[in-house]
């Protein structure tokens, strides 16, 4: 992750850390994500652990119509997000590659996040 | 110092709302101020007012409550996560139709853009989850 | 300096797997609720490289019955620690 030159921080760093439809978690916190960058904060966006599912291409909606995240993923590019970030090592848990994802993402790693966590000026996880 | 709360968890259920209470109480005593609770995720039910816990057992709802009273806390729950999980007030409950409200003063129904509001303005932020 | 705060045994749950790769050399570690569970002698292991600041709710395990069971290497702090401790750093961040 580029920091910027004099290293001020970014406004604000979003931990998603569970998949699609098993929980409102990733929704929550994508919801969180969006109003900051909606109001012109400057936003990055982690997939943690299991978070990392909810980049997976070929998403659809629940059998009662739940809509999940993909759709908002999908046009995460209008919403100014700084930054998206993958955990690495979970995607390989999970056997993805980078390239089999819904989104251009910057892979993390291990080793790395305490770096990005003290980059933001207010971190929230979900 | 200038402090947000943010829980997550629901009274009873989880520990998380006796753990935010406690933090809360312990702060404002050492001197800090605290400006809001928002109550996000199943945190929204700590705003029911029917809330109807044993006598002999923690009142969360009635603590938030006399919390905010006595030290001027904002209580803010996020308003699409408190209308999915059925907690209105009584203006939502007139625009929904529906017959009765659960949530009112000094809970309040606000957007998400106060929690990021509140993190913007606060020095510090801490997070109950379940 | 950050703290991160951990409410899940390591028994249980891996979240603390994911505090610890959030963890800076000087970053603190604060278990609450049945996270203090890590704090005893048998699970303590899973917090090899937080020695000395690694801390553990007391009104948590006391709660449990744990208090008198902690691994020497946990400092024990009430709440008003747990406060302390978040004046001091920068920012808290939960693990959950």
């Amino acid at each position: 992750m580029q920091l910027h030159d004099d290293n001020i921080a970014r406004d604000l760093l979003v931990i998603l850390r569970h998949g699609p439809h098993g929980s409102s978690w990733l929704r929550e916190g994508l919801d969180a994500a969006l109003v900051a960058a909606a109001f012109g904060q400057s936003v990055s966006l982690l997939f943690m652990g299991e978070g990392v599912a909810a980049l997976v291409a070929g998403q659809q909606p629940g059998p009662l119509g739940q809509k999940g995240s993909a759709a908002t993923l999908e046009m995460l590019e209008m919403y100014d997000i700084e930054s998206l970030l993958v955990e690495e090592q979970a995607l390989s848990r999970l056997g993805l590659m980078e390239d089999e994802l819904m989104l251009d993402v910057e892979p993390l790693a291990a080793g790395a996040l305490a770096e990005v966590l003290s980059a933001h000026r207010l971190v929230l996880t979900f | 110092m200038r402090y947000a709360i943010l829980l997550l968890g629901a009274p009873y259920s989880h520990q998380a709302s006796h753990s935010a209470l406690r933090f809360a109480r312990a702060l404002v005593a050492r001197g800090h101020r605290l400006e809001a609770v928002f109550f996000y995720h199943d945190g929204v039910h700590n705003a029911s007012r029917l809330a109807a816990p044993p006598q002999d057992e923690p009142h969360l709802v009635d603590a938030w409550v006399d919390l905010s009273r006595e030290h001027q806390v904002s209580l803010q729950v996020c308003i699409a996560a408190a209308l999915r999980r059925g907690l209105l007030d009584e203006r939502e409950a007139a625009r929904h139709g529906k017959g009765g409200s659960n949530v009112e003063a000094p809970f309040e129904l606000t957007g998400l853009g106060q929690l990021i509001d509140l993190g913007t303005r606060c020095d510090r932020l801490v997070t109950f989850g379940p | 300096m950050l703290l991160h705060v951990v409410n899940r045994s390591p028994a249980t749950s891996r979240v603390f797997e994911q505090a610890l790769a959030g963890m800076a050399p000087d970053d603190y570690l604060l278990l609450i609720e049945d996270g203090v569970q890590g704090a005893l002698p048998h699970l303590v292991r899973y917090y090899e490289g937080v020695e000395g600041r690694l801390f553990a709710l007391k009104e948590d395990l006391e709660s449990r019955g744990l208090l008198g069971r902690c691994a020497g290497s946990v400092q024990v702090i009430d709440v008003d620690g747990f406060v302390t401790l978040s004046e001091e750093a920068e920012r808290t961040v939960s693990w959950y």
